[in-house]
C-alpha cells in the first residue's frame, strides 16, 4: 500500500475521467456500441407496444397533425397543375369578325406571321370551332338545333417571349384593327389566380411549419411523461455509471418511432383521402377532356414527411430528455 | 483507496451534514460507517460517489480527486464503484439477469462476456437458479443479493452500500454481510453505512462513527484484517 500512498500525494494530472485500466480493443468497442444501440432499438419499440392504447393516441394526434398540411399542400399542388396550363399560356386569341371568310381568315393570319413579334399563329375555322364546342360543352344536341354556325374564325396568335411583364404591344394593335371583333388576353386574371394560388401556397406552408411545431411539442411531451414515469430508473442507472447519452438512447428511439409512425399514419390518411375524392374527380377530369389529372403524394414527398417527421420525433425526444438531464445532477 | 481530508458538507438548506471529516480507508480494506440517523452516513457515501460535492475539503478515490472529476466524468467514475442500496433499487421490469447486466451494458461490454460475467456474480450471490425471475417474485432477502450481484459484476475496485441490510431480518443481515466480507478478503475495498452495531460488533472490522456530522470514533478491531 505505501507505493499507492506515495502516488496519492500527487494525484495523476490528467484532464477529466479517462477509462481504469486499459481498454478494450477499438472492435469490440465498436460492437459493444452497435450492441447498446441495437438494444435500444428494439426496446424502446417493445415499450411502446407494452402500452398500444396509448401508443395509438399519440401515434394518431402525430398522423392527423402531419396528414392536414399534406392534403392542403396536395389540393394546392393539384390546383397549380390545373392552372399551369392557363398561366403558363401567352396566346392572344383573336375572334374575327364573322363577316371575314376563310380566304380573308387565312391572309389574316399569313399577315400576321411575318410580324417581329409574333412566333406562331393558328388558324380556327368556325367548323373546328363548332366541333371543339360540341365535345367540352355537352350541348352537343342544342347545337344541331342551329341553322348556321354562329362561330366566328379564330386565330390563336403566341407573342413572341418579350420577358416584360405588361401586355405585349401586339395586344393593342388588334384591339385597333377592324377585322378583329374581340382580343382575348387574360394577363390580369392570369396574374389574380397566380397570386391567389402564391397565397394558398404560403397557407400550407405556414400551417405545415406550425404543424411541425405541434409535432415536436406532441413527440416532446410523451417522452417527458415518460422520462417521468420512469425517473427512478434512470436514477439508478445514472447511480451506476450510465453516461448522458447511455439514459437518453432509449428515449430517443422512442422518439424516432413516434415520429416515423405518425409519418405512416399520416400518409395512410392521404392515401385514403385521395380515394375517398376519386370517384368525383375522375368525373371532374373527364369534363376537362383529361387535359387534367389528380396526382398523389409521389414517392419522394412521402419518404421526405417520414424522413422530416423521424427527426422532428427524434429532436423533440432530445429537448425532453435535455431538460430532465441538466435538472437531475449534481453540479 | 478513499481518503477524506478536513470534509464539510452544508446542504442549502443549511444542514451540516458533515463537519471537518478526516479519515482514510486502504485498498482492500473493509469499513463500516455507523451512527444515529442523520449523523451523516448517507452524506459521506454520496460524496464517495458524487451525488454530492462537498462544500469544504477533499475527498480522494482510487487516487483521483473527485474536485478534478468534471460533471462529464461522473459516470465514468461511477463504474468504479459498486453501489448498494437499502432498497435494492432493482428494475422491476427487467429479469434478474437484465438487473445484473446493466452495469457491463452501461460499461459496453461484449454479449458474450456479459452472460459469462453475469452468471459468475449470480453464482457468487447463490441465485444462478434464478436469473429468469423478475425481481419482484424474490424474497427481500435475494433481491438483495440481486443488487449485490448488480454490484460486483463489473468487478469494481470499490464496493460502497447505503444500509444494505436495513429492510432484513438478523439472520439474512449476516448473511449478506459475510457476503461482502468475502470481497473483501478477495481485495476489494469496501465501505458499509449501517445503523445495526449489533451486526457491526459480530463482523470485527473497522468502524467509523459519526455524531452530528463529527467523526467521533476510529473503532479498529485487534485483529484487523
Amino acid at each position: 500500500m505505501s507505493a499507492q500512498a506515495e502516488r496519492r500525494a500527487a494525484p495523476p494530472a490528467k484532464k477529466g475521467a479517462e477509462p481504469r485500466g486499459p481498454r478494450a480493443p477499438l472492435g469490440e468497442r465498436l460492437a459493444a456500441w452497435r450492441d447498446q444501440h441495437f438494444y435500444s432499438f428494439f426496446s424502446s419499440l417493445g415499450r411502446l407496444a407494452a402500452r398500444p392504447w396509448a401508443t395509438l393516441l399519440t401515434v394518431l394526434v402525430l398522423g392527423f397533425a402531419i396528414a392536414l398540411p399534406l392534403l392542403f399542400w396536395l389540393v394546392f399542388d393539384n390546383a397549380r397543375e390545373l392552372s399551369g396550363g392557363l398561366r403558363e399560356a401567352r396566346e392572344v386569341t383573336l375572334f374575327l369578325q364573322p363577316s371575314l371568310g376563310p380566304e380573308q381568315a387565312e391572309s389574316f393570319a399569313a399577315e400576321l406571321r411575318r410580324r417581329d413579334d409574333v412566333a406562331a399563329v393558328l388558324l380556327r375555322t368556325p367548323e373546328q370551332g363548332l366541333a371543339e364546342f360540341r365535345d367540352l360543352s355537352g350541348f352537343g344536341e342544342a347545337l344541331d338545333a342551329l341553322q348556321s354556325n354562329p362561330l366566328p374564325s379564330v386565330l390563336v396568335v403566341t407573342p413572341r417571349e418579350s420577358g416584360a411583364d405588361e401586355d405585349p404591344p401586339l395586344v393593342a394593335a388588334m384591339q385597333a384593327d377592324r377585322r378583329v371583333d374581340l382580343v382575348q388576353y387574360d394577363a390580369a386574371w392570369r396574374r389574380k389566380l397566380g397570386g391567389i394560388l402564391h397565397f394558398g401556397e404560403r397557407v400550407v406552408a405556414v400551417v405545415a411549419v406550425l404543424l411541425a411545431l405541434a409535432t415536436l411539442l406532441v413527440i416532446g411531451n410523451t417522452v417527458r411523461m415518460d422520462i417521468q414515469a420512469r425517473s427512478a430508473e434512470i436514477s439508478v442507472m445514472q447511480m451506476i455509471g450510465a453516461s448522458n447519452g447511455f439514459v437518453r438512447r432509449p428515449f430517443l428511439y422512442a422518439g424516432f418511432w413516434y415520429g416515423l409512425l405518425g409519418a405512416l399514419l399520416a400518409l395512410l390518411v392521404v392515401v385514403v383521402v385521395e380515394l375517398a375524392l376519386a370517384e368525383p374527380v375522375a368525373r371532374l377530369v373527364e369534363s376537362y377532356a383529361h387535359r387534367f389529372a389528380l396526382h398523389g403524394l409521389g414517392a419522394g414527398v412521402a419518404a421526405a414527411v417520414a424522413g422530416a417527421s423521424t427527426l422532428l420525433g427524434w429532436c423533440g425526444a432530445w429537448i425532453a430528455t435535455a431538460r430532465h438531464l441538466a435538472a437531475g445532477r449534481p453540479a | 483507496m478513499i481518503r477524506f481530508d478536513n470534509v464539510s458538507k452544508r446542504y442549502l438548506t443549511g444542514l451540516d451534514a458533515l463537519a471537518e471529516v478526516s479519515f482514510e480507508i486502504e485498498a482492500g480494506e473493509m469499513a463500516f460507517v455507523t451512527g444515529h440517523s442523520g449523523a451523516g452516513k448517507s452524506t459521506l457515501l454520496k460524496l464517495v460517489s458524487l451525488a454530492e460535492r462537498p462544500t469544504r475539503g477533499h475527498v480522494t478515490v482510487n487516487e483521483r480527486e473527485l474536485a478534478r472529476v468534471r460533471r462529464r466524468g461522473i459516470p465514468q467514475h461511477r463504474r468504479g464503484i459498486g453501489m448498494v442500496f437499502q432498497d435494492h433499487r432493482l428494475l422491476t421490469d427487467r429479469s434478474v439477469f437484465d438487473n445484473v447486466a446493466l452495469p457491463l451494458l452501461i460499461a459496453g461490454t461484449s454479449r458474450a462476456e456479459i452472460a459469462k460475467r453475469v452468471r459468475a456474480a449470480l453464482d457468487k450471490v447463490g441465485l444462478l437458479a434464478r436469473e429468469k425471475a423478475a425481481p419482484l417474485a424474490l424474497s427481500t432477502g435475494e433481491q438483495q443479493r440481486v443488487g449485490i450481484a448488480r454490484a460486483i459484476v463489473a468487478k469494481p475496485p470499490l464496493i460502497i452500500a447505503d444500509e444494505p441490510t436495513g429492510n432484513l431480518d438478523p439472520q439474512l443481515s449476516l448473511e449478506i454481510m459475510n457476503l461482502f466480507a468475502e470481497f473483501g478478503a478477495v481485495g476489494t475495498t469496501v465501505l458499509i453505512a449501517s445503523h445495526d452495531l449489533l451486526l457491526l460488533k459480530r463482523m470485527q472490522k473497522r468502524v467509523l462513527v459519526l455524531d452530528h456530522g463529527r467523526l467521533v470514533d476510529d473503532y479498529r478491531p485487534v485483529r484487523a484484517a
